[in-house]
């Protein structure tokens, strides 16, 4: 028997449905207390994930431990495990407090215990007032709370947010983000946290697990997968404006980030304006260059010299095979 | 909400269309019903006071039937809303050959009643009918199951619920299919049993599909003709006859159709005050849900 | 996203307005369908032959058993082209048919092949054109005496005979010399056969609540010196001891064993099946009956006598009469043509081909003396005998209900529901009192038509 971390660990964990490889020997470890963000594109495996720790669906193959315990087999009610779904998933015939206390009845809990933590948890989400309210009568970000307070009442022991966040506007998603980090992370539960949007993942979580196709692309801090991606994949996937790719020899691909060009009188590559974006203080240039069109990022003062010449720093380069999309040494 | 003269215009069709097929008939009815028309007067009207209304209050057979009427259609209905809905969790589960099943459950509820109830018919005949032949080579002797009163009943009811259990069923499925899975994952993940979600969530989601389903089937069981007047002809001895079928024989047999309007109008208003209270036991039902305080 | 679809659900009214713009539309579909091919229907009539179109709706054993009839008609008459409506089976549903046509004003068919027991009311409601113009007041004198019954009503001839069926009795010839002379008799040797193993049961008959049961009670009345109806005075003795004592036979038959429990559920067709298959020493049935069991090859073949339906000791026996015959309907548009039809198919020569090839009674009393119909047809000389003495059900035009009520009950005591004298008191009672509602009310009689 291995040793293990405390935490929650998935070991080689895959899924196969008719014949479709959904997730494909996932190895990750999550953290008492971690919030592990699963970031990639829709149909990544990031949501069969999800779904695999909490025992919705089988694995086909590799395990679930949390603190070294086998939850592979388990029963989804037996893994005390909260999950947030991307609707809330709130019963739409039960009132706040219906929604709340349902699950603590079906576990048996007693009536006078269950009236106290339900008013613990109002309290700390400042629900109190939407107590009799229907799920129908609530605003989007309150059904957000009302689901996330349902989670809590959970005791997990794991929990699993599937983007909790997708259905709100841009601002109420900036605003909640410190709240939900207080409420969930740093305690005593691992967190995994599922999102297609990096701004919200790397704003969330303590790391990033970053997936493609079923597989594990790169697993590791917000700042790692921006500075040291593995691949292409990872480089493009992170970062906006997207990272510009120039075609050179010996089939290699050099990457330079939008922000990283620098626009001067001198440098390696000749550039011709083609559309300017304003984005407050900085601006997005779209330049035509010898090597193909580039994306830069600069700061919205910024002049345009008369014979545009573009340059960057050696450390900022980032080097791929351009068939296979692997990391070279520069 | 305001009508806007285009609007009005819309609705106008179907407004016709109502008043054509409802509220005409009905008027109809009501007039008639203040007449004798029969053979005794070529057909023709001829007012008689309220005597079709006093023949009706002492009409023994009216109210014999509408109770037989009502006991058949709350048997019926009951157990045609229990088994669709077990057939409805059958078909919701993810088999192999879900859409072939489904297709299989809708057979009996696309037959004909009267082709149905010939079969039937034909199935209970005593002494040539399957199920006789099937006793008599068990050894027991055959059985009237179309002349006794009880086993005739009973299968009026089965065939009935044979027929339409598909239909409630069906509808019930797609009020299982309108549920979002995630729901029933989330309680699964709260630790809760295969019956306490059923009872804790899918039934009272499905309350609108029910109710749909009931008034919509005792309306219809509460109207049951066809199936009666192939099946049992109303026999034995008039024990399974139902409203409609003494309002037709009034009507196409005795040519009494005066009397058949009233027959046919007692029968409406009964099912309306029925129907009315039954709608609003279920609003109220639903009321008291979603304002209901503390559980 | 179903979700916010489901809370909108929840929060209105469940789904009233889906289903209700499903019927609607549906009700649209059907409407336009009726609308897209009702000119159709228009043209294929449009297109019709030159000659004159006449139609009759006759139930379905009996059109076809006058096909040959038809085709011979059309041949002789080129200005006149007859055609037969094949109708359903049975009795009751083919007047349901043309009941339904009739009340919708104009009937799709010129003549219609008429049962004793609805011309009463058919008459009453005005369906029908008298055929006094046609046929003199002697027609009816060259015919047998059953058969000129049920078709007179008022001064008026409104129908003319095609069968003279009447019920009559089946016997099984391998069980026993010679048929029973009374009910005692048929009850005897019925128990006689049955405790000697011979046959599972004595006497079938027809017990369903349905027309047939009414003409099983026309002769069980009459059987026992009781009658139903009292033309005269315009009611119904149903509760005299005589008609309780009939009941009461009829009860005891199933009450002891003679006949089966499942009579109470048999149609003609259920009882000839069992009597076809042997189980049973005697039957009572149509003389349709006769020809089903010779021509199927079944144990019984050559072994089955017919004779007129048996009394009680001492009472005049009577089988039920079952004419059919042809009527004209009234506001058909060419009345002439359509008696000339009647004229043919109700005339000897094709009563004396339906009584050869069939087994149907002829009308005229000159069949019944050829030599070759005698020589070809043995059941003849019983139809005759039967034809002597037949029974007609109430003439009166109330007289569905009256069956209906009547069956009702009777099947209600042979089901075990109720004793003979309360079901036949009942069956009296009832009978009183949609007389008297039918007969009108004070106010209805005050401004009658």
């Amino acid at each position: 028997m291995t040793i293990t971390a405390p935490g929650l660990e998935l070991r080689q964990l895959s899924r196969e449905l008719e014949g479709r490889r959904l997730l494909d020997g996932l190895d990750l470890q999550v953290a008492p207390g971690e919030c592990v963000a699963l970031l990639g594109p829709s149909g990544c495996g990031k949501s069969t994930t999800l779904r695999l720790v909490a025992g919705l669906d089988p694995a086909s193959e590799g395990n679930v431990l949390l603190d070294g315990e086998d939850l592979t087999l388990r029963e989804p009610g037996e893994r005390q495990v909260a999950m947030v779904f991307q609707s809330y998933a709130l019963y739409p015939h039960l009132s706040v407090q219906g929604n709340l206390e349902l699950g603590l009845k079906v576990r048996g809990v007693p009536a006078a215990e269950r009236r106290q933590r339900i008013d613990a948890i109002l309290d700390l989400l400042q629900l109190g007032s939407l107590r009799h309210r229907r799920p129908a009568q609530l605003s989007g970000g309150q059904r957000q709370r009302v689901a996330l307070a349902r989670a809590l009442l959970r005791q997990p022991r794991i929990v699993l947010l599937d983007e909790p966040m997708s259905n709100l506007d841009a601002q109420l998603r900036e605003e909640l983000r410190p709240e939900l980090r207080r409420l969930l992370c740093g305690g005593e539960q691992p967190v995994i946290y599922v999102t297609h949007d990096q701004q919200e993942a790397t704003g969330m979580a303590d790391r990033i697990a970053l997936l493609e196709g079923g597989r594990l692309q790169q697993v590791g801090t917000p700042r790692e997968l921006y500075e040291n991606p593995a691949n292409r994949f990872v480089a493009s996937f992170l970062g906006r404006p997207a990272i510009n790719l120039l075609p050179m020899a010996h089939r290699r691909q050099l990457g330079l980030r939008p922000e990283h060009l620098i626009l001067g009188e001198e440098g390696p590559l000749a550039a011709r304006l083609l559309r300017r974006e304003w984005w407050g203080h900085q601006q997005l240039l779209w330049l035509e260059s010898d090597q193909g069109p580039l994306r830069l990022l600069t700061s919205a003062a910024a002049a345009m010299p008369p014979q545009p010449r573009l340059s960057w720093q050696r450390r900022h380069e980032l080097w791929f095979d351009a068939d296979s999309g692997a990391r070279l040494a520069p | 909400m305001k009508l806007s003269g285009a609007k009005a215009l819309l609705m106008l069709p179907a407004l016709l269309l109502l008043v054509a097929v409802f509220l005409y008939p009905l008027l109809r009815y009501g007039w008639l019903s203040g007449h004798a028309s029969s053979v005794l007067t070529g057909l023709r009207p001829v007012p008689n006071g309220g005597a079709n209304w006093q023949r009706l209050i002492e009409d023994v057979r009216f109210w014999k039937d509408a109770g037989q009427t009502l006991r058949f259609a709350f048997c019926s209905v009951a157990l045609e809303l229990a088994g669709g809905l077990g057939v409805a969790l059958l078909l919701h589960q993810p088999l192999r050959g879900r859409g072939t099943l489904r297709a299989l459950t809708l057979l009996p509820w696309a037959l004909p009643t009267t082709v149905m109830a010939l079969g039937w018919r034909w199935i209970l005949n005593d002494p040539h009918g399957p199920l006789n032949a099937a006793l008599r080579s068990l050894g027991a002797p055959s059985y009237g199951f179309l002349t006794t009163p009880a086993t005739t009943w009973f299968f009026a009811v089965l065939a009935d619920v044979w027929k339409t259990m598909p239909f409630v069923a069906l509808l019930l499925l797609a009020g299982l299919q309108s549920i979002p899975a995630d729901l029933e994952e989330t309680l699964r993940l709260e630790g809760a049993s295969r019956i306490q979600i059923l009872r804790r969530l899918t039934l009272p989601l499905l309350v609108p599909y029910l109710s749909l389903a009931l008034l919509f089937r005792l309306a219809q069981a509460l109207g049951v003709f066809d199936l009666i007047q192939v099946l049992t002809g109303g026999g034995p001895g008039g024990s399974t006859e139902s409203l409609s079928l003494y309002a037709y024989l009034n009507a196409m047999r005795f040519l009494d159709f005066g009397y058949a309007a009233t027959v046919m109008l007692a029968t409406f208003l009964l099912l309306a005050v029925l129907l009315g209270v039954g709608w609003l036991l279920l609003r109220r039902a639903r009321i008291a849900r979603t304002t209901g305080g503390p559980a | 996203m179903p979700l916010r679809r489901l809370r909108a659900g929840l929060r209105r009214p469940p789904g009233i307005p889906g289903p209700l713009a499903v019927g609607l539309s549906a009700l649209l579909a059907a409407m336009l369908l009726a609308l897209g091919v009702a000119p159709g229907l228009g043209r294929l009539q449009g297109a019709a032959p030159q000659p004159v179109p006449i139609r009759a709706l006759m139930p379905a054993p009996l059109a076809d058993a006058v096909a040959g009839p038809v085709a011979r008609f059309n041949a002789k008459n080129p200005g006149v082209r007859l055609e037969v409506i094949r109708g359903p089976l049975d009795t009751e549903a083919i007047s349901d048919l043309a009941i339904s046509s009739l009340l919708l004003g104009e009937a799709p068919f010129d003549l219609l092949l008429v049962d004793v027991s609805w011309l009463a009311k058919y008459v009453a409601a005005g369906w029908f054109t008298p055929l006094d113009g046609w046929f003199g007041p002697e027609v009816l004198a060259a015919m047998e005496p059953g058969a000129r019954l049920g078709n007179s009503i008022g001064d008026h001839l409104w129908r003319m005979p095609l069968t003279g069926d009447t019920g009559l009795l089946y016997w099984r010839t391998d069980l026993m010399d010679r048929p029973p002379r009374d009910t005692d008799e048929l009850v005897a040797i019925s128990r006689d056969l049955q405790r000697r193993g011979k046959v599972p049961w004595g006497y079938l008959w027809q017990g369903r609540q349905y027309e047939g049961l009414s003409c099983v009670m026309v002769e069980v009345l009459q059987a026992f010196g009781a009658r139903w109806w009292d033309g005269a005075s315009g009611a119904t003795a149903l509760d005299s001891p005589e008609a309780v004592a009939a009941a009461s036979w009829l009860d005891g038959l199933l009450r002891h064993g003679v006949s089966p429990a499942s009579v109470a559920g048999f149609t003609e067709n259920d009882a000839l099946q069992m009597f076809a298959a042997g189980e049973a020493a005697f039957l009572r049935n149509w003389p349709y009956a006769w020809r089903e069991i010779e021509k199927a090859d079944g144990p019984i073949r050559g072994k089955v006598g017919v004779t007129t339906v048996v009394a009680a000791p001492g009472r005049q026996a009577g089988g039920t009469l079952g004419t059919w015959g042809l009527s004209l309907i009234r506001g058909s548009p060419h009345p002439e043509e359509a008696v000339t039809a009647i004229r043919w198919l109700t005339g000897e020569t094709v009563q004396r081909q339906l009584a050869l090839e069939q087994g149907y009674a002829p009308t005229w009393s000159r069949l019944y003396d050829d030599p070759e119909l005698q020589r070809q047809a043995p059941l003849l000389v019983v139809q005759r005998a039967a034809l002597q003495h037949p029974e007609p059900r109430p003439l009166t035009a109330a007289y569905a209900q009256l069956s209906d009520l009547l069956t009702r009950q009777v099947n209600g005591m042979l089901t075990g529901q109720e004793a003979p004298a309360a079901a036949m008191a009942s069956a009296q009672r009832q009978s009183l009192q949609v007389l008297r509602s039918m007969v009108g009310t004070p106010a209805a009689a005050g401004t009658g038509p």
